[in-house]
């Protein structure tokens, strides 16, 4: 009788310990968090021609500055760098020399206090803007370019297409 | 008058991608080379491909081996690229890097480029 009692347990609690095992089920929801920087495009930019020898993207000037958006998601791990266009990449033949200038700007960011300084901390070398990001989060950069015909001769007509260079650079 | 519409940037809400930041290189079981991965989201529309490439403290190309180093990647995927380093060259491989290759210079006018540093 004892000993069919214990039976009777030992079967009990091993149904009882299956039947749980196959209702709870244990879902794994995995991630490998790394840091990453990503580089967007937010906004548009184009080129106006407020006469026939000048290209410009500002507004003033029937233009629009393009706009891009870095994220980063650890502090003080990456510098990005923006290039202004020096020359076209695509454009009817020329024969005059082109000058361009370019600048980029700070024109938002997601963590104001952190971020305050960049504007006034970047380091511009010849076209190049560059800025040192210790903080997360994200940043909107504005990127303003011209292109002057040499001897103030116009442009041919055609289409023109210039690019700016974003570069995210671990550090 | 001429008239002029000239596209400078285009494709709003397009992003380009690497991780992680500090790639570790590795012994790998080929015999004087060490291997580290990193991976590419392409989320941008108006590019197709990226190029992967190996580089020193001075941006000067390390050489690596790669089974791609330009990838076509689809909008909205991951690539992993795989990289090999020959262990002469490993103390002077400093920076990893993904560029995108503008092909349709017309309607897109930012090139991206990230670069993660190696551990």
């Amino acid at each position: 009788m004892i000993k069919e009692i214990a039976l009777i347990g030992i079967v009990a609690i091993t149904t009882y310990g299956g039947s749980k095992s196959a209702f709870a089920l244990d879902v794994p929801i995995s991630a490998e968090v790394t840091g990453s920087c990503v580089i967007s495009v937010e906004t548009n930019g184009t080129y106006g021609q407020p006469n026939a020898y000048k290209l410009s993207t500002s507004s003033s000037d029937g233009g629009q500055q393009p706009i891009t958006r870095v994220d980063v998601t650890l502090a003080n791990a990456y510098k990005v760098k923006f290039t202004a266009p020096d020359s076209f990449s695509s454009s009817p033949v020329l024969n005059d020399v082109v000058t361009f200038t370019g600048d980029t700007e700070v024109s938002a960011v997601s963590d104001a206090t952190n971020m305050a300084d960049y504007e006034t901390d970047k380091v511009e070398v010849d076209m190049s803007d560059e800025y040192s990001l210790t903080a997360t989060g994200s940043t909107w950069f504005k990127h303003s370019s011209t292109a002057s015909n040499g001897g103030d001769r116009a442009f041919p007509s055609g289409n023109y297409t210039a690019y700016v260079v974003a570069e995210c650079i671990a550090i | 008058m001429y008239r002029y519409l000239i596209l400078f940037l285009a494709l709003s809400a397009n992003a380009h991608q690497m991780s992680p930041t500090y790639p570790e290189l590795k012994s790998s079981y080929l015999e004087g080379l060490s291997v580290t991965r990193v991976r590419v989201f392409n989320k941008r529309k108006d590019v197709e491909y990226y190029q992967i490439g190996v580089f020193d403290k001075d941006m000067k190309p390390i050489p690596f081996v790669s089974q791609y180093d330009l990838r076509g990647i689809k909008y909205h995927n991951y690539a992993e690229f795989t990289i090999y380093i020959n262990d002469k060259y490993k103390k002077d491989a400093v920076y990893i890097c993904s560029e995108s290759m503008l092909t349709n210079v017309e309607s897109s006018a930012v090139a991206s480029k990230i670069c993660s540093k190696i551990k």
